[in-house]
């Protein structure tokens, strides 16, 4: 098939302006100039577009949140891609970029919106090197700036760098970022799209760039012609980021409902070495781990049908795992990982990422007992649920999901442990540490 | 009858032992857990254990013990940690000797000894100063306040075991 | 007054405010504590402790019809979140359902203290909030018995972070609530703390130089639901349970706060009580639950080595000996016969109502109204008596709508708590406009700023008329003026004291609570002065017109002003009642009498709101002093006047037979309290942090003749004649919350924060003088002994004035706006 998000395969050098604009390149843009903001909000709708950041909500919905008569409203573009194992906004930012600042031009219209903020994580300087370069292309073409294309609307387009923090890809998170704060989550309500929840106080759509990358194509073919692609629920294209044991990682843009057999052995060439598929982290650390059981393998990638398994899609970033593979150390890597991204702002994340990690780190060293892993398992259910963002329960999905579905592996690691009990004779010099 | 047994039970007594201890000369053995004179300890390098906490006054019935606190430094220190007990003073008059005091000391610094010979004169010499209870510096150890490398005793309550 | 709505706690149904916090509301109304941390009712929720988790829903309505749906039962159904919410981001709503109690609740509770325990480090014994510690507080009544986390894990960070010079912080002791932080940016507006880092890692950083550079840092260890923040002066003093609570009145400046003294007996101080810390005592009215650092670490002057502790009489030598009362008495007695009717006293404003009285009734009793108000440097009391803010005036209320005009004041240095709720009122809305002739703090919160001419604030006044701020001013709800005195001579303090009572006059807001005038008068009783008869302008005549016997109470004449010795020449005898050995006493007293601080005794001030407010008795006794009301009655004793008055109580009672100002107040009227919102201080630390509930009484507010119904006429307020400089620049006095005073020089602590003396020098005329930014400048003014100070060339003062202040060094800088030759001295 031909793509609708890559088509920097199909249609080399297109991250320059000129391939692009010979290609159709904002022809949609210029089509939703001449329809009525709240029509493009409709056709959106229509589309069934979800949300590709991860939570998949449907886009045109969140669009038509904002409240029209406030004077001041912005676009915040999220390209703080940090979820482990996805890069997908990377490929669409390096090679089809304009298609992005069209998608956000067109959404930036739907809303009326006075800015765009293209949010982009710290490792990616040099992308928003060259996007600021494919931004003052727009500028010149006057798709960008003061009264774009005669409308007597006006728009600009920014990109910021984050400074590496994955909590700032969490949308609030990322508006705190955006204001020069620290990057921590805030109170809900008010949401991003109202008064006073979002960028400055105004009201925000706060998007992932796949998901506006999408728009352009839905502008230009109709809402029904996207509907076509996908499943009832989820319409459209999706990339899937494919990393791990496989033979060929990449990125790879389907249609949902795609199964995940299809895209893990048709289009990844399977697991290298002839080995047997131990696990699939279907949606990066965060989500949970499924064993790579044959009904597993037959579920249509879709957001209803993963989470029919107890898992979900989210971002889609799908890591493979072998049988040779120790499920305690994935475990214990990415809870790692939470931990050093935890913000720091609830109690439980910040202290339960910390204690998981310590309990971990005596898992697999040999030094702990079987007790340890309903430790960490308790632990982990108590940090589930009560966080203001949803990463206390992206770090409690590893433990509690890895301890259900791959008990043994934690088994094989206490059933080893030389448990000795560390003591310490209290009358010993009170030195500190 | 009965005045038979009577003399009997005299007479027997006579001629045993005197259970009577000639003291001061002879002392009579303590029991290990005998509470008496408290005794304020000190680790083996010579700092003391005790940390000005106060909880022991706290935990007196007979409101007998008076804590005032200070801050250590790495220049004078004299406990482990940034606190110290500046006065430490028990009025042994109050005292009633129960050991609620060793209960509640967090860091096992006051302990009920064996002495037991308090008899005062005066009223104020009933009140023991820290100076009074503190025992000597052990071997090997120095006296306080100490100088010490900065950075090494940050703890007032030593490191502990894990709970059991 | 307020829309009210209907929520649901534990199945019990309560009509609370709409758009109350649910925490506050379940406290307040359904008594039900909820467990915070990081929320307080001072300040905006975050969420983040993730404490306050409840089972929380809404009726069902149903949508069509707006009807309440019914289950089965006919009771309302009720659609439960699938999850716990916080309590503490929830604003109540009609028909919000909340369960506190369930065993869903209870666990959550349970999981969130254990997971604060696994990185708190437990040293409770030697911290300083133990005993009265919100983490230890919830940990017994919601943390789980047992310990999971291996010892070993914990972590080990740094337990002796200076934050400042103040304040130190324990890294392992805090739970990252971020109060403190929000505390410094939503309450002070000096955001001088920060996090840094993030996760476990993130701590509590000041990002000020010098560090946490604020006048307010001693409430964030009140706040602080931990031990984290601790202060310099308390640290490790006693434990909370040692302490004795006195009731206090700050004794440093006109807002009055309320203070609670902690006192314990110390071996160290002769086994006497000992002041061993200073804490807020809630007031909602007058400064809520915050104190700034001056009166939480300047209570040590009460004991310092330089107090007066015996009566002392000057020899024919010259040489004071220590003597007896009864002698010194004597002394003071037949000084006085001998001066029959020509005496005069000057009363410093750190004397309580009830000194004052006594001094009057003494001079009264000689035959004179000589009465003179130290330092006469304001004078607005007179005004403030008439149409001063209204009876029940709050600050706190303030908000939109309303209106905030501050002139001729620096008020962060000179009233720190008025600054600080006038900010907050800023905040919330309300129109503040500040005027001064140089920028101060104030400007930072301001909406409006005006800058007017040095000596100009009537002339500024006078031209607001009609621009757009006098609009905002006019059509406000309620309009505060707070008026000071900078760069002002004495006639021109009352005329823009006048002025500003006839903005207020004209645009209708007098006579009712949160509207009026504030005068930033010098001390904590000027108020108090006025209304028992002393005023700066009887000073101004003592100085002009010397009396033979002068008593000067609690007034530091030569520190104060560089001219006194000059005009205190021209006294026969001087008796002197202070608190300190050195100065007028040592120099210039025939008797000296020693009398007590706040601290030692009991009495009342009348606050710049005109509060009356009581203290009480706290510290042991310095040496033989007395209290100043005993003495100067004892001395009337001597000199026939009628027995002595035993107790301040009864001196009460007889000011309020004979002054108006008092009718109705009394000891026991003083005393009362009342419940106030928010409920701080109770068992419930975690609620409002350490911030002492009101046992001592919320005063009384005297009220103004605008209160009182009567017709105010309008004030003369003719504009000030600007002095002529004939070449000379104008030094304008200015006043620094941190100095040398002799109430203030004795807490060693904030020596390292009082700035080196210094003027504020316009660069045009330093260019004129050669004088740069850091060189020692001479200013030399009439009848005085020249001051050096370093020269500060900054934009700090305008043009053809010098900004000098006061009590930097112990050479007294110019009390009154004057005009004087500044030039470059070597060295």
């Amino acid at each position: 098939m031909t793509h609708i998000l890559l088509r920097g395969r199909d249609i080399p050098d297109i991250w320059k302006y000129d391939v692009y604009v010979e290609n159709g390149g904002y022809e949609a843009f210029k089509k939703a100039l001449s329809l009525e903001p709240k029509a493009v909000i409709d056709e959106v709708k229509a589309s069934n577009l979800r949300g590709r950041g991860g939570a998949g909500f449907p886009t045109g919905v969140k669009w038509g949140f904002i409240p029209q008569s406030e004077p001041v409203k912005y676009v915040a573009v999220n390209a703080d891609e940090s979820e482990t194992g996805t890069f997908k906004d990377r490929e669409i930012l390096e090679t089809n970029p304009h298609q992005l600042i069209e998608g956000a031009l067109i959404c930036a219209w739907a809303i009326q919106a006075t800015a765009v903020y293209i949010y982009l994580r710290g490792e990616f300087w040099d992308v928003a090197h060259e996007l600021d370069k494919r931004i003052e292309e727009a500028r010149r073409a006057g798709f960008v700036g003061q009264n774009i294309q005669g409308t007597g609307w006006s728009c600009e387009v920014y990109t910021h760098l984050g400074a590496g923090a994955y909590i700032c890809g969490e949308e609030s998170a990322l508006l705190n970022s955006l204001e020069g704060k620290l990057g921590q989550p805030r109170v809900r309500p008010p949401f991003p799209a109202q008064k006073g929840g979002g960028l400055y106080g105004e009201p925000t759509v706060v998007n992932n760039v796949e998901t506006l990358a999408n728009v352009p194509w839905i502008i230009t073919n109709g809402a029904a012609e996207y509907k076509k692609i996908g499943t009832e629920q989820s319409a459209g294209t999706k990339i899937f980021c494919v990393s791990g044991h496989v033979a060929k990682p990449g990125n790879y843009e389907l249609p949902m409902g795609v199964t995940l057999r299809e895209l893990l052995y048709e289009h990844a060439g399977g697991v290298p070495g002839g080995k047997a598929m131990k696990a699939i982290l279907p949606s990066g650390g965060s989500g949970p781990i499924i064993p790579a059981t044959d009904a597993v393998l037959d579920t249509p990638l879709t957001y209803e049908d993963m989470s029919k398994i107890g898992s979900i899609l989210g971002s889609a970033s799908i890591i493979v795992m072998d049988e040779t593979v120790d499920i305690t150390w994935v475990a214990a890597k990415v809870t790692k990982f939470f931990k050093h991204e935890s913000c720091g702002k609830c109690t439980p994340c910040r202290e339960g990422t910390y204690w998981l990690d310590k309990v971990l780190d005596r898992i697999m060293a040999g030094q702990a007992q079987v007790s340890d892993i309903e430790l960490i398992d308790n632990v982990a259910k108590n940090m589930q649920g009560v966080t203001l963002c949803a990463l206390g329960d992206f770090a409690a999905n590893p433990i509690i999901y890895t301890i259900k579905n791959f008990r043994d592996d934690f088994m094989q690691h206490v059933q080893k442990a030389d448990i000795k009990p560390a003591s310490k004779a209290r009358q010993a010099a009170p030195a500190g540490d | 009858m009965n005045v038979i047994r009577g003399f009997a039970t005299t007479f027997k007594h006579l001629l045993e032992e005197p259970v009577t201890y000639q003291y001061p000369e002879q002392i009579r053995p303590f029991a290990e857990r005998y509470k008496g004179r408290h005794e304020l300890k000190r680790y083996d390098n010579g700092l003391e254990k005790c940390i000005g906490c106060s909880l022991c006054a706290a935990a007196c019935p007979a409101d007998a013990i008076w804590v005032e606190a200070a801050e250590n430094t790495d220049e004078a220190r004299y406990s482990p940690g940034e606190r110290y007990a500046k006065t430490y003073e028990i009025n042994m008059l109050r005292c009633i000797f129960c050991g609620y005091c060793e209960d509640a000391c967090p860091t096992e610094a006051i302990v009920l000894g064996h002495e037991h010979r308090l008899s005062f004169t005066n009223r104020k010499d009933a009140i023991f100063t820290k100076d009074m209870l503190i025992d000597p510096v052990p071997e090997g150890g120095q006296a306080t306040p100490q100088k010490v490398e900065p950075g090494v005793f940050t703890r007032a309550i030593p490191d502990m075991e894990d709970p059991k | 007054m307020t829309n009210t709505v209907r929520i649901i706690i534990n199945d019990q149904t309560y009509d609370v405010p709409a758009g109350m916090n649910l925490v506050d509301a379940a406290k307040w109304y359904a008594n039900d504590d909820i467990p915070v941390f990081c929320y307080h009712p001072k300040m905006e929720p975050v969420g983040m402790c993730r404490m306050c988790l409840v089972e929380m829903g809404t009726i069902e309505k149903d949508r069509a019809t707006g009807q309440v749906v019914l289950d089965e039962n006919g009771q309302s159904k009720v659609r439960w979140m699938p999850k716990l919410q916080t309590a503490c981001t929830t604003t109540v709503s009609d028909g919000l359902v909340i369960r506190t109690q369930t065993q869903q609740v209870q666990d959550a509770r349970q999981n969130v203290v254990e997971f604060l325990l696994t990185s708190h480090p437990l040293d409770c014994p030697i911290c300083d909030k133990g005993g009265e510690c919100p983490l230890q507080n919830l940990t017994m009544e919601h943390g789980p018995g047992v310990s999971r986390m291996a010892f070993s894990d914990k972590m080990r960070l740094d337990k002796h972070v200076p934050l400042g010079d103040l304040i130190f912080l324990d890294e392992e002791r805090c739970i990252q609530c971020a109060r403190c932080v929000r505390f410094q940016d939503e309450v002070v507006g000096d955001d001088v703390l920060a996090f840094h880092e993030r996760g476990r890692s993130l701590q509590i950083i000041t990002n000020s130089e010098p560090g946490f550079d604020t006048y307010f840092s001693g409430n964030t260890t009140d706040i602080c639901p931990v031990g984290a923040l601790t202060t310099a002066d308390f640290r490790f003093g006693a434990r909370p349970w040692e302490l004795t609570e006195v009731p206090s009145i700050c004794p440093h400046c006109p807002v009055g706060c309320n203070i609670s003294l902690s006192t314990r007996l110390d071996r160290d101080f002769g086994g006497k009580t000992l002041i061993k810390r200073v804490m807020p005592r809630q007031n909602e009215q007058v400064n809520e639950i915050w104190i700034c650092d001056k009166g939480r670490f300047g209570h040590h002057f009460s004991r310092s080595e330089d107090r007066l502790e015996d009566p002392l009489v000057r020899e024919r030598s010259g040489r004071l000996f220590a003597k007896s009362w009864t002698d010194a008495l004597a002394a003071a007695a037949e000084a006085l016969k001998a001066a029959g009717s020509d005496v005069a006293a000057i009363a410093g404003s750190g004397m309580s109502n009830e000194d004052l009285w006594a001094l009057r009734q003494l001079l009264a009793g000689l035959g004179s109204r000589r009465l003179g108000a130290w330092p006469p440097t304001h004078a607005g009391a007179e005004v403030v008596a008439q149409v001063g803010v209204g009876q029940g005036t709050n600050l706190g209320q303030l908000g939109r709508g309303d209106a905030v005009l501050v002139i001729a004041s620096d008020l962060e240095e000179e009233a720190p708590i008025w600054r600080l709720r006038l900010k907050q009122a800023a905040d919330r809305g309300a129109f503040l406009l500040v005027m001064n002739a140089r920028p101060t703090r104030m400007d930072d919160f301001a909406a409006q700023t005006i800058h007017y001419e040095t000596g100009e604030a009537v002339q500024a006044l006078l031209a607001l008329k009609d621009s757009d701020a006098w609009k905002q001013l006019a059509e406000a709800h309620n309009l505060v003026i707070v008026a000071g005195a900078e760069g002002l001579s004495l006639d021109g303090s009352r005329a823009l004291a006048g002025a500003a009572a006839n903005i207020l006059l004209e645009t209708e807001h007098v006579g009712k609570p949160n509207s009026g005038l504030l005068a930033v008068l010098p001390g904590a009783n000027a108020m108090g002065l006025h209304y028992l008869g002393f005023t700066p302008a009887a000073t101004l005549d003592i100085m002009q017109n010397p009396p033979k016997v002068l008593i000067v109470t609690q007034a530091d004449l030569l520190l104060d002003d560089p001219t006194a010795a000059h005009w205190l020449a021209k006294v026969e005898t001087i008796i002197s009642l202070d608190l300190f050995a050195s100065g007028l006493t040592q120099q210039l007293a025939a008797v000296a009498l020693p009398i007590q601080s706040f601290a030692e005794r009991d009495g009342s001030y009348v606050n710049g709101e005109r509060r009356v407010q009581r203290f009480y008795t706290a510290q042991g006794p310095m040496g033989q002093a007395l209290p100043a009301w005993q003495a100067l009655s004892r001395l009337g004793e001597q000199l026939g006047q009628g027995t002595a008055k035993l107790s301040a109580a009864a001196v009460m009672v007889e000011i309020a037979q004979n002054v108006p100002a008092f009718a109705g107040v009394s000891f026991k009227e003083l005393a009362k309290v009342e419940r106030q919102y928010p409920d701080v201080g109770g068992k419930d630390l975690y609620y409002g942090g350490t911030a002492y509930r009101n046992r001592g009484g919320l005063g009384i507010q005297i009220p103004t003749a605008a209160d009182q119904g009567q017709t105010v006429a309008r004030f003369e307020a003719a504009a000030d004649e600007p002095p002529k400089t004939r070449g000379k620049l104008v030094i304008v006095p200015s006043v620094r919350l941190y100095n040398r005073e002799r109430t203030f020089r004795p807490s060693a602590l904030v020596h390292a924060r009082v700035p080196e003396a210094y003027a504020e020098i316009n660069s045009a005329d330093a260019k004129k003088l050669g004088i740069q930014d850091g060189d020692t400048v001479e200013i030399a003014i009439q009848n005085a002994p020249a001051l050096r100070v370093r020269a500060h060339v900054n934009g700090g003062a305008p043009k053809g004035t010098v900004i000098v202040p006061r009590h930097l060094s112990d050479t007294a800088a110019p009390l009154a706006v004057t005009v004087g030759e500044v030039s470059k001295a070597e060295g």
